[in-house]
C-alpha cells in the first residue's frame, strides 16, 4: 500500500514488477478509508470493520470491484512479486 | 466470551494503542501489564485474541508488537509528524490512519514509491490539504491478512 506521484509513476512501477495496476485511490478516498477504520482506534469501542460493512465501506466511495471485496473469490490466493 | 476477558483484553487494547498515540514507539509486556492494571502473563493471551481481531500483528516471538494499525512497531518510509511526536505508519493508507486515529493535524512524509519523489501532505481533522498523489494497493482485500508485511 504506497504512495505515487501519478498514474504514469503507478503504471511504470507496475510493468517493472511484471505486476497487474490496480485501482488507484485519490487522497479524499484514502482519507475517508482512513477516518473509517481508524477514526476510534484510541477508544474502547474500536473495531476493524467486518467484511460485510468493508465492502459497503468501499462501495460508496466509489470502489466497487471486487478487488475491494474481501470476501470475493476473484481475486484470492494472489501472490505478489517480492 | 466471558464479560472479564473483554474487559481484559478493552484494556491491553487501550494501554497499547494509548501508549502508540503518546510516544509513537510500541510498549513492552511489562508496560502494556502495568498500564492496563493487569499481571503480565495475562498479556499475551490477550495479544492472541487482539490479534485474531486484526488489531494487532506481532513479531515470531509472540511478545513484541510489529503492528498495531495503523501504527508500526517498527521504522517505515511512512512517517507522522504530529504534536511534536514521531509516529511511523505500516503503509500510506495507516500514515493518513494515524491522523484520523489521533484527531489532531499532522504532516505525513512519504515517497513516491517509483521515483522516489518527497511526499509531504498536511493532514488536518477534516482530512488532507488539496492534493493529485495517488494510493495504490496491489494486493486484493480478500488476502491484506495472508501477508499483512508484504501487504
Amino acid at each position: 500500500m504506497l504512495f505515487f506521484r501519478s498514474e504514469e509513476r503507478v503504471r511504470e512501477w507496475c510493468t517493472s514488477r511484471g505486476e497487474p495496476m490496480r485501482p488507484l485511490v485519490n487522497m479524499d478516498q484514502l482519507w475517508t478509508m482512513s477516518t473509517t477504520w481508524y477514526g476510534t482506534r484510541l477508544e474502547a469501542i474500536s473495531a476493524r470493520p467486518k467484511a460485510e460493512a468493508i465492502r459497503g465501506i468501499f462501495a460508496s466511495i466509489g470502489l466497487d470491484d471486487d478487488f475491494w471485496d474481501p470476501l470475493s473469490d476473484r481475486y484470492r490466493s494472489f501472490r505478489g512479486t517480492r | 466470551m466471558s464479560a472479564a476477558v473483554d474487559d481484559l483484553d478493552v484494556a491491553v487494547k487501550l494501554a497499547v494503542f494509548g501508549t502508540f498515540a503518546e510516544t509513537g514507539e510500541r510498549p513492552s509486556v511489562a508496560a502494556v501489564a502495568q498500564r492496563a492494571g493487569i499481571d503480565e502473563p495475562r498479556v499475551l493471551p490477550a495479544y492472541a485474541r487482539l490479534r485474531a481481531q486484526r488489531l494487532l500483528l506481532l513479531e515470531p516471538d509472540g511478545a513484541t508488537i510489529r503492528m498495531a494499525p495503523p501504527f508500526s512497531g517498527v521504522p517505515t518510509q511512512h512517517r507522522v509528524e504530529s504534536n511534536g511526536v514521531s509516529y511511523f505508519a505500516n503503509c500510506a493508507w495507516d500514515a493518513l490512519g494515524i491522523v484520523a486515529a489521533l484527531g489532531r493535524d499532522g504532516m505525513v512524509h512519504s515517497r513516491c514509491e517509483q521515483s522516489g519523489e518527497p511526499l509531504r501532505l498536511a493532514v488536518g481533522k477534516d482530512g488532507p490539504e488539496p492534493s493529485t498523489w495517488l494510493f495504490h494497493c496491489l494486493v486484493p482485500a480478500v488476502d491484506w491478512w495472508t501477508d499483512l508485511v508484504f501487504t
